[in-house]
């Protein structure tokens, strides 16, 4: 039984069991992480009547996302799979959506915020490059790729994560991935008389 | 029947009742009298028209114990569970202040109480020989166990991640993983850095708190998270952390109020919460006065700062100066070699003009402004100064604001009580200097420990321990952030 969670977009959640989805709940709400993520878990559970402690692992969005909610589903995540004592598995959101598409040759994007966008290739389902920040006017050079621009879901996460563990992928990396840093610079100081 | 906390105008009836059934064994009037208006005890009566019962209790916080005092009922009204009810609510009130065991010594022949306590779950402990004077009969001491809640409190929400566990209100574990080094090279916390820092660190702090405190997941009865004030994005993590700890484990989730927790903190220092108080929390986020006559129900916000907070002023100055962050121990350190009062630097909001909007106000940007003037006018003309001098100048121009204050508070209010909390409370002055005033004015000052005045996540356990002692429901689990939570809000439904 694997629980998959995600906030790198909207707040999700969904369960498997094996390939198998149970059930699944899914807000675009772009600001209410906090507020949705133990709703969307407790709803997955009993939607599909199953209790918290027959969990046996758990799969989360690790990004790159540009909201401050990204954190919530991997802080959740974490504590979820310290409290059960379960595995936890992280799921680069690029790599989700590509698994949950049939072209050959992919290119993934996510908006990314500020005019930029998060961006991976694949050939034939295996990543090419990736993930890093590009500006949108970029994506035409990428000739051959077919470009697909949609966020991700726990439940394309949750099928990546199933599909990676049974083939042996490893999804040990569950620090989140900005690919930005703090937007801040360190101030001079400034003097305060003319 | 009506059930209600005694007052000493409900003396008369009660010694009437108490001499009726003790006779030559009853209390003094003026015995009486300082049980019912003592801090330290709880007395209670059963009414219809006149009184029917009475029953007092006494809380001893460092012990984490009560002690039944005195209990009587009516001999007419005897057999209607009056007892029972009392009894029922002195145990309910052991519980909430934090009890972990009950106490009670009752007449060895007084068969039909002993069965009471024993169906209230007291068992016999002791026998006291010949304890009732002048009867000579033998007292039974019974105890009766309490337990109190496990809570594991999380707090995020400036740049300490907190883990705390407390049990009732004893200090079980208090792990803590500081951001600070990170904000260094930007002179001050910024809130993206802190966010990430937190969520890094969650996990590692989680399981300290959980081998300092020798206790398993399977062991907790309740999360307390912090879901404000503070920095939103920091609060989420903490939030988002807290959610799925409460939804693994099948626990009931409180969210509470971090300065309301500052507050809380020194119930882990003497087992019980003190009340009425002043509250002074200083903090580089906070800067805050509060009134506490009751820490669940009745906290007022006085005042607080209307710009800088006071360690945000300590860090400005520190950078005017050329001192690393964080700013409060540099200039406490280069201050202890210098002269408090060199320099004059203004009191923000202390003017006759100012008191009547701001009285327990605070500013302090015109000060950091002040100190800035100060030294640019001096190195502009290439004078020497003497850095210690400005620092000490400086600290003393704050620490006088903030003491000032506070002890106009507790005269103001006539609450002879001061606590200091937040992280500010480190520097040295600060502390020396009140208790010279708070010993001036017949105040008693309370100081936490260190580690419970700067932000923690036992401070957070404690207040959800505080709120499940109180019988309060949990909160949902869908409440945010609030990064601007007003100091009433003790608990987010």
């Amino acid at each position: 039984m694997l629980l998959s969670i995600d906030t790198s977009a909207g707040t999700s959640a969904a369960l498997f069991d094996g390939e198998k989805l149970l059930s699944s709940v899914f807000s675009d709400d772009p600001f209410g992480h906090a507020e949705n993520i133990a709703k969307a878990i407790t709803e997955v559970l009993s939607q599909a009547n199953v209790a918290a402690n027959t969990l046996e692992e758990i799969a989360v969005g690790i990004g790159p996302a540009p909201y401050t909610g990204l954190r919530v589903g991997i802080a959740a995540a974490k504590a979820l799979s310290g409290g059960l004592g379960v595995s936890l598995h992280g799921v680069m959101v690029l790599d989700a959506i590509a698994f949950s598409r049939t072209e050959a040759r992919l290119l993934v994007t996510t908006d990314a915020k500020r005019g930029e966008l998060f961006a991976a290739g694949y050939l034939s389902g295996k990543r090419e490059f990736g993930p890093k920040v590009i500006d949108p006017s970029t994506t035409t050079e990428f000739v051959g790729y077919e470009h697909v621009s949609e966020s991700a879901d726990a439940e394309k996460v949750g099928r990546y994560a199933v599909w990676a563990l049974k083939n042996g992928v490893d999804l040990g990396e569950t620090r989140a991935i900005y690919l930005r840093s703090p937007d801040v610079t360190p101030s001079p100081g400034k003097r305060v008389s003319g | 029947m009506q059930l209600r906390t005694l007052s000493i105008e409900d003396l008369p009836q009660v010694m009437d009742l108490e001499r009726r059934l003790f006779q030559n064994e009853a209390w003094l009037e003026q015995t009486m009298a300082t049980e019912i208006i003592s801090g330290q005890t709880h007395y209670v009566g059963v009414f219809d028209v006149s009184l029917l019962g009475y029953a007092g209790l006494k809380v001893s916080g460092p012990s984490y114990s009560s002690d039944v005092q005195t209990i009587g009922v009516e001999p007419t009204s005897q057999g209607r569970g009056i007892g029972r009810t009392l009894m029922i609510e002195l145990l309910a009130v052991a519980k909430r202040q934090g009890s972990e065991e009950v106490f009670l010594e009752v007449k060895a022949g007084n068969e039909s109480a002993i069965a009471l306590y024993v169906s209230l779950g007291f068992e016999q402990i002791n026998v006291r020989k010949r304890y009732y004077q002048p009867s000579g009969e033998d007292a039974i001491v019974m105890r009766m166990p309490i337990s109190q809640p496990v809570v594991l409190g999380i707090e995020s929400t400036c740049d300490e991640t907190g883990v705390g566990i407390v049990r009732g209100n004893r200090l079980l574990a208090n792990a803590l993983h500081s951001s600070m080094d990170e904000h260094a090279k930007y002179g001050g916390v910024v809130p993206e850095v802190a966010a990430r820092a937190h969520l890094e660190a969650f996990t590692p702090t989680l399981e300290a708190a959980l081998a300092e405190a020798g206790i398993g997941y399977q062991d907790i009865d309740a999360i307390a998270v912090a879901n404000g004030p503070g920095l939103s994005g920091a609060l989420m993590v903490g939030i988002g952390a807290a959610k799925g700890l409460a939804v693994a484990l099948d626990k009931p989730l409180y969210a509470v109020n971090h300065l309301v927790g500052h507050v809380g903190a020194d119930v882990l220092e003497r087992g019980a919460v003190e009340v009425p108080t002043i509250a002074l929390l200083v903090s580089g986020g906070h800067t805050s006065l509060l009134l506490v006559r009751d820490l669940l129900n009745d906290t007022q916000l006085l005042g607080e700062t209307i710009d800088d907070a006071a360690g945000e002023a300590f860090d400005k100055v520190a950078r005017v100066l050329g001192l690393p962050y964080p700013g409060g121990p540099q200039i406490d350190k280069i201050a202890a070699e210098g002269d408090p009062r060199a320099i004059r630097f203004p009191r923000g909001l202390t003017l006759p003009k100012d008191l009547e909007k701001h009285k327990y106000n605070f500013s302090f940007s015109g000060l950091k402004t002040a100190v800035a003037r100060h030294v640019e006018k001096l190195e502009d003309a290439g004078q020497e100064y003497s850095k210690p001098d400005v620092a000490a100048s400086f600290r003393e121009a704050v620490i006088d604001v903030l003491l000032t204050k506070s002890i106009w508070a507790c005269e103001e209010f006539g609450v002879k009580r001061l606590l200091l909390g937040g992280g500010v409370v480190a520097n040295a002055r600060l502390r020396q200097e009140a208790e010279r005033r708070c010993q001036e004015a017949g105040i008693e000052l309370r100081i936490p420990r260190f580690s419970l005045c700067t932000d923690n996540g036992a401070m957070i356990a404690a207040l959800g321990s505080q709120l499940i002692m109180d019988g309060r429901e949990p909160s949902g689990l869908d409440f945010g952030a609030e990064s601007t939570l007003p100091v009433t809000t003790v608990q987010t439904a």
